[in-house]
């Protein structure tokens, strides 16, 4: 289930078996792991921060941790669960640093969006994407968080309490609140625009 | 029947898993309000996967390997040193200046000779390459039989597999303990390399097999490497006593194949 989450049908075994190597002091495994896990680890900072520089400093972070800290590894509750959990603590820290906890601007959505065609239809379903963008920019953190694992990363919700240190129970329940939530936002944003369109 | 609290937590379950759970399909037939909020928010969920993220960069790539590559250096074992690099940094604050100033303008020419790049890129493309070696090498040295299957799958999915990774392969057919370990090396060498020299080196491996399974496993090899050199030593197994039936009756399609 888990191979979701690397895109290229990495086994995590794998990724497992070449964290021991590294802990070990073969270093240059860690480069291996780096092409399984690079673009996913990228993904989940660009979907909790909105931004491509802040993400890639980030991606950088973690691998130098996972090497820093490479003797605690036991891999007892998985490897993914081990790397999320540095992955968490570099956001925090540098949500500390650099206070990413305000909304991030929403110009880099808008970069990504554009290059499609200008149809009306299309147009139409770019409006809906940024609003979707605009709701996700807006849930708390910690709903948009269990979202981006739960939705995008290919991690069990088993796994997902591992990460975040709760019962699987409680994860399914916190992913429907934060399901709910995201389209309680979504719907408020979309109504303000309508009234926006209405009264021009 | 499930509550409505519980069937919030099936319906986190089902879009995960685009399917239904019975419990909860009893339960939606049920009560409304839980139909409703499941298919609603079952859309939001499904759109989420439409917000467009952007790619890495590869100077991110860049970035990480050059750190890689120091921090590799640094945690190689010490050869013995009578200097340090901090040692050449002069006392003289003056010096210290022209040299922070000099290696800035080095850094900006440097940085200005794009073409660099590519050469980069290639040398970054080699160091991969020996670098999953190195991999492949380090798992297939595992002592778990778990570990050294991992090693043989990673390595059979190399485009080209180093000579280095072929010898590690034919050694763990002729020697690993596993006969799981042994099956996945016959199949990742088939996908690879079928040449002369691991062909001969397979065949003085036939007639030391315990296991049926890899017996036939390489006759099969063998068969399809189309290599008669190794009919000899199919036709002396299949001659022995203590044969598998199933290994006799391989080793005659094997023997009729290679002959054609
Ligand atoms: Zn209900």
């Amino acid at each position: 289930m888990t191979t979701a989450a690397t895109g290229a049908g990495y086994d995590p075994q794998i990724d497992h078996q070449l964290m021991i190597l590294v802990a070990r002091g073969n270093l240059k495994a860690m480069s291996e792991i780096y092409e399984h896990r690079h673009r996913s680890l990228f993904r989940f900072f660009f979907r909790l921060t909105g931004r491509q520089g802040a993400s890639e400093d980030l991606v950088h972070e973690v691998f130098l941790r996972m090497i820093r800290y490479r003797h605690t590894y036991e891999g007892a509750s998985g490897f993914e669960a081990w790397m999320y959990r540095i992955a968490r603590n570099a956001l925090t820290d540098s949500a500390k640093r650099h206070r990413l906890e305000s909304p991030a601007d929403e110009g880099q959505m808008e970069q990504v969006a554009s290059g499609r065609p200008t149809q009306l239809e299309s147009m139409m379903k770019e409006q809906e994407l940024a609003l979707l963008h605009k709701a996700m920019r807006a849930l708390p953190e910690d709903k948009r968080e269990l979202l981006v694992l739960s939705r995008f990363q290919g991690l069990s919700y088993e796994e997902i309490g591992r990460i975040v240190g709760c019962e699987t129970g409680t994860v399914k329940v916190r992913v429907f609140r934060a399901v709910k939530a995201m389209g309680q936002i979504f719907c408020q944003l979309r109504a303000g625009q309508l009234h926006e369109e209405k009264t021009w | 029947m499930v509550n409505c609290d519980q069937a919030k937590e099936y319906m986190a379950v089902s879009w995960r898993e685009s399917r239904n759970d019975g419990a909860l399909t009893e339960h939606l037939a049920g009560c409304a309000e839980c139909f409703a909020e499941h298919s609603t928010l079952g859309v939001i969920w499904a759109r989420l996967g439409d917000i467009p993220v952007p790619e890495p960069s590869l100077a991110m790539n860049r970035r990480f390997q050059s750190a890689l590559t120091a921090l590799s250096s640094e945690a190689a074992p010490a050869v013995e040193q009578h200097w340090r690099w901090a040692d050449l940094w002069p006392r003289n604050p003056v010096w210290q200046t022209g040299i922070a100033a000099a290696c800035l303008v080095l850094g900006l020419a440097a940085g200005a000779n794009w073409p660099h790049q590519d050469k980069e890129i290639a040398v970054l493309r080699d160091e991969v390459a020996s670098t999953r070696e190195l991999v492949a090498l380090s798992l297939l040295r595992q002592e778990s039989a778990t570990g050294r299957l991992q090693g043989v799958e990673y390595s059979g999915r190399m485009k080209t597999m180093e000579p280095e990774v072929v010898n590690a392969l034919v050694q763990a057919i002729e020697r690993d303990s596993s006969v799981n370990v042994r099956l996945a090396a016959i199949d990742a060498l088939g996908r690879v390399s079928r040449s002369e020299g691991v062909v001969r080196a397979l065949t003085g491996s036939l007639g030391n097999q315990e296991s049926p399974m890899v017996q036939v496993a390489l006759i099969d090899y063998f068969a399809d490497a189309h290599d008669r050199a190794a009919a000899g030593a199919i036709r002396q197994l299949s001659q022995r006593a203590d044969v598998n039936p199933a290994v006799v009756e391989r080793s005659r399609v094997a023997l009729r194949e290679l002959s054609q």
